[in-house]
């Protein structure tokens, strides 16, 4: 069976309790350089914001997919994850895929997986990259189309990181999926 | 050098006349992608028109069993369902002009295109006069009832003055 591969990438990122290199942003308004939104940011809450309503707004975790993946019940799906770290060492840090659907009330996790890392003490953002293959079951949801990971926990504990994509994959589920439906021709016969 | 990219759309469907009573092929075109071989059902019959919105002619309504083989990715398919103009003596159509609708049972797979269908060779009998003369023979009896009533009551009050 064909191993099919969505790649995920975190960024970068640092430990709570400080020591990371990474360069702390100023409070104020930045432009995304991925989608040109304006964005702002609060070095208390270590959080970018977007301003709707006059509400400033958490930016979402989800992002909508650079790619969809086709699956099938029986198929495999390699999710890869890259991120840079840089602080102490980390003992237990713990990386989770999520297969599910992202909605009004957040992430319904249908399928998940953990898989743990032990971090290096480094003082230069250093790359990791990390992946776990799932196996598409025969109960998949034609909805359960959207993916997250996130990295959390570990000794020291590192600050819980987000990213995942909308719509990354098409389920080919035991209901057809029928599209670019047309009347080709009718006749008498 | 520059290049220029011709899209093909796909021809308008053109108007055609059956008599009743004719059997009717349709076919088909999709994309679909299913995890397990599956059969589904593929449906088309003649619709009409009116301010209420479009209705089956139901009677007419024709299916086919169509398989699915799995695929993952896109898969093109072709299929033909057949339906048969029931005369409208047997409860079926009348003679008019009909929308055609084909659409695959328990998927939102739906295409129809308004006026393609022109149905002709119901016999014009008694019958259909008589029900085409019925509103005018109801508002007559009406009329025949009310207008004694108003006589009288236009009378009466003349002989008490």
């Amino acid at each position: 069976m064909e191993v099919k591969t969505l790649a995920l990438d975190l960024g970068g990122f640092r430990v709570l309790q400080g020591g990371g290199n990474l360069p702390v942003l100023a409070a104020g308004w930045y432009v995304d350089l991925a989608t040109g939104a304006r964005v702002y940011f609060d070095p208390k809450t270590m959080n970018f914001y977007t301003l709707a309503g006059g509400v400033y707004i958490p930016l979402s975790y989800m992002n909508p997919a650079p790619k969809q993946v086709a699956v099938a019940p029986g198929d495999k799906l390699k999710i890869s994850l890259s991120f840079s770290y840089s602080g102490p060492a980390i003992t237990g840090a713990v990386i989770r895929y999520c297969i599910g659907v992202y909605g009004t009330f957040g992430f319904t996790e249908n399928m998940v997986w953990e898989n743990t890392k032990n971090l290096a003490l480094a003082t230069t953002p250093t790359p990791y990259t990390d992946e776990y293959t799932f196996t598409i079951p025969s109960s998949i949801g034609a909805d359960w189309n959207d993916i997250y990971c996130k990295i959390y926990g570990g000794s020291p504990s590192v600050p819980q990181t987000l990213f995942g994509y909308e719509n990354a994959l098409t389920i080919a589920g035991l209901t057809p999926n029928i599209t670019s439906f047309t009347i080709k021709d009718f006749a008498k016969v | 050098m520059q290049t220029l990219e011709i899209v093909f759309q796909p021809m308008a469907l053109e108007q055609k006349t059956f008599s009743v009573g004719s059997t009717i092929r349709v076919t088909v075109s999709f994309k679909y992608v299913v995890g397990v071989n599956a059969t589904v059902q593929l449906m088309a019959g003649p619709y009409y028109s009116n301010i209420f919105g479009k209705h089956l002619v139901s009677p007419c309504v024709g299916k086919a069993d169509v398989q699915l083989t799995a695929a993952s990715t896109p898969a093109d398919k072709t299929a033909a369902v057949d339906f048969i103009l029931v005369p409208k003596a047997n409860g079926g159509i009348e003679n008019g002009t009909y929308g055609l609708r084909v659409w695959v049972e328990g998927t939102q797979a739906l295409a129809d295109t308004d006026n393609v269908l022109v149905v002709t060779g119901n016999p014009g009998g008694a019958t259909d006069v008589f029900s085409a003369m019925m509103p005018m023979m109801m508002m007559l009896m009406m009329m025949g009832m009310v207008m004694p009533m108003m006589q009288s009551a236009s009378g009466g009050g003349g002989e008490e003055t």
